[in-house]
């Protein structure tokens, strides 16, 4: 490639809706292509959730915010989550049937109605693997014959890879930050060269200590995290945030037993928020949201 | 000139001219070594030959105010030369007070910082300002953007241009003092477009574009700022041998100097943050390691205070140390009026 390939005006980067306007709001559209966006969040708030969500709104068309593109799944924490994508997919057709109507009339030539369909998932356990696997995702989205192209990578969730494997010792962890700038380089670049947007998840540490952030290091707008009334900070410290464009969080609290009205039992309250830690593109904001049977929603309050 | 009314003895003559020195122009900008390459020489009969070169064409110039060796200034020129040159503001009159009035072109500055603390957004600020036209006390240059690590969003980009023009005719009507709405005459499409952006995927593309950037200023000589964001981002990866790094890092870190001297431009070069193992205690640094921390002229650490962001100078041959605190707002860059947008969020 010669330097002169390489000049170009910039584009305004395309945005992959989440399916709420009110989050979609907060993200200025959605999850930006060519880009590395990140959620971090403790166990069981919605990360999962959001990630499934966000690969079922990619294959909506431009017109309606998503980027009529389908997407690859590499789950590493537990058994991928089948049985809540497909209710998921459910509740996604009933809610755009003027997409999957049309849809269902092409595919019965294809026999391609199913949203899942459009969903490719990959398990991997760590963190070398995924290097290895690099070649061949590239060989996929280069030669894929699907019926959309691919256009976003969810891995959920890296923490899990780098987690397990490394020690404490000064050589594990320069071998493991090596690690994460080879593979956030190589998502970049695949990132750039087929315009994708990749979201990553994150687990959270728990904080220890006084002073702000580990070793007292500071990363975005919010001086501490909270989640479930313990201070927390995002997993894989300060060289992993570096390899990240965009780091969202997600906390979560409970709010105790709540009494349900009549027909129903008392029931745990959780409220959750999206937060933007940092992001080239937005500003500090945050959003209340709820996950029910049929997703994941914002709550304007 | 020419090489054979040089007081040499003919063989050196012979060799000179069969080498291709036929002229005292061409022996000016030729170094000993490169003599003593081309005429299969010592180096010192080589050095020999051009200082015979060099006292000739003193004599031939009598008045002496071209030297052999071009390139060389005088500290009172090069003073009043700098106080001529008008420095990239960074839209924080805060900021500019400890830059000494902003950054300054012909040296090379190292902005570094945690990540999200705004390094990408003075970025793009600079980018956009060094297009500030003369007549609202700007340079009227071009912006190159080196984007490694992605974080470049036009959007982000437009509503900094947005806002950076209406400041400049909320500017120029203040200076006319009429109240006609005065044009700029710029738009923030024009802002965009004379940004030069490059999208770098490997350190090889890297150091290719850096060692391209000569060609492509000398054919755009309006072009006043490169900016690289980051310098770190290819670096730390696919590097195991530290010590190649580190003479591949200098030899770009040369280029970019000599790009800023000869078109003097400013350039900045972003950086990430590291800790550093010491001793069982970790500590905070930029990244790629002492031996790059002499390559940059000026180096500018930002860095959180309670909940304001402050930029501190950590090195610079002229201004003393100083931190000034920012923010960053929806129109770019800006003072810090102190948690009146933070607190109202919380």
């Amino acid at each position: 490639m010669t330097p002169e390939n390489l000049l170009h005006h910039p584009f305004p980067s395309q945005k992959c809706t989440l399916g709420c306007p009110i989050l979609d709001r907060c993200l200025s559209g959605g999850v930006p292509c060519n880009s590395i966006t990140e959620i971090v969040a403790e166990s069981g708030s919605g990360k999962t959730q959001l990630c499934l969500q966000l690969s079922l709104c990619a294959q909506l068309p431009v017109s309606l915010g998503g980027l009529s593109a389908s997407a690859l799944y590499f789950h590493t924490e537990f058994s991928f989550p089948f049985r809540r994508l497909n209710q998921l997919s459910h509740c996604f057709q009933s809610l755009y049937p003027q997409v999957f109507i049309s849809d269902a009339v092409n595919s019965s030539k294809n026999g391609n109605c199913n949203p899942c369909d459009n969903i490719y998932v990959q398990s991997v356990h760590s963190a070398d693997q995924l290097l290895d696997m690099m070649p061949k995702i590239e060989s996929f989205l280069a030669n894929s014959k699907t019926h959309f192209p691919v256009r976003l990578i969810v891995i959920d969730s890296v923490a899990a890879l780098f987690r397990s494997e490394f020690g404490n010792t000064t050589s594990d962890l320069w071998r493991r930050s090596s690690l994460f700038f080879k593979i956030s380089g190589k998502l970049k670049v695949l990132a750039k060269r087929y315009n994708l947007a990749v979201v990553v998840t994150n687990q959270v540490v728990d904080f220890v200590g006084s002073g702000e952030g580990v070793n007292g290091v500071r990363i975005g707008n919010l001086g501490s995290l909270c989640s479930s009334g313990r201070r927390v900070c995002p997993a894989l410290g300060l060289a992993w945030a570096s390899c990240v464009n965009s780091r969202l969080f997600l906390a979560r609290d409970e709010n105790g037993l709540v009494d349900g009205d009549e027909s129903s039992f008392p029931y745990w309250q959780t409220t959750r928020r999206l937060h933007i830690i940092f992001a080239p593109h937005l500003p500090y904001s945050s959003c209340e949201l709820v996950i029910r049977r049929e997703g994941v929603f914002g709550i304007d309050r | 000139m020419e090489v054979c009314s040089l007081p040499l003895s003919a063989t050196q003559r012979g060799k000179l001219i069969s080498a291709g020195y036929t002229s005292l122009s061409s022996l000016s900008s030729a170094s000993a070594s490169d003599l003593a390459r081309d005429l299969k020489i010592s180096d010192g009969e080589a050095l020999e030959i051009l200082h015979v070169a060099s006292r000739s064409s003193r004599s031939d110039n009598a008045e002496g105010s071209h030297a052999i060796i071009n390139g060389a200034q005088n500290a009172w020129d090069m003073l009043h030369e700098e106080s001529s040159l008008t420095r990239i503001t960074t839209s924080s009159a805060d900021l500019d007070n400890i830059l000494g009035g902003g950054i300054s072109c012909k040296e090379v500055t190292e902005i570094g910082g945690v990540p999200g603390i705004g390094k990408t957004q003075l970025g793009i600020q600079l980018a956009v300002n060094v297009q500030i036209p003369p007549h609202c006390g700007g340079l009227g240059g071009r912006a190159i953007y080196i984007d490694t690590e992605g974080s470049f969003m036009v959007e982000r980009a437009l509503q900094v241009a947005e806002a950076c023009i209406e400041d400049m005719s909320e500017y120029s009507r203040f200076l006319r003092k009429d109240l006609q709405t005065f044009q700029v005459g710029l738009q923030s499409k024009d802002i965009l477009e004379n940004i030069y952006y490059f999208r770098v995927c490997s350190y090889t593309e890297q150091i290719a574009l850096v060692n391209y950037l000569d060609k492509f200023i000398t054919e755009h000589r309006d072009v006043k700022i490169v900016i690289i964001d980051s310098i770190t981002f290819h670096f730390r990866q696919d590097f195991d041998d530290l010590a190649l790094r580190t003479r591949v890092l200098s030899g770009m870190a040369l280029k970019l100097m000599k790009v800023a001297k000869n078109f003097s431009l400013a350039v900045v070069l972003l950086n990430q943050v590291t800790t550093k193992h010491t001793e069982g205690s970790f500590q905070l640094g930029l990244a790629l390691g002492d031996s790059w921390s002499h390559s940059c002229t000026n180096r500018v650490i930002l860095y959180w205070n309670g909940n304001e962001r402050c930029a501190y100078i950590d090195k610079s041959p002229s201004l003393r140390s100083a931190s000034a605190p920012y923010s960053v707002t929806s129109r770019g860059i800006r003072n810090s009026t102190s948690n009146y947008k933070r607190v109202k969020m919380m």
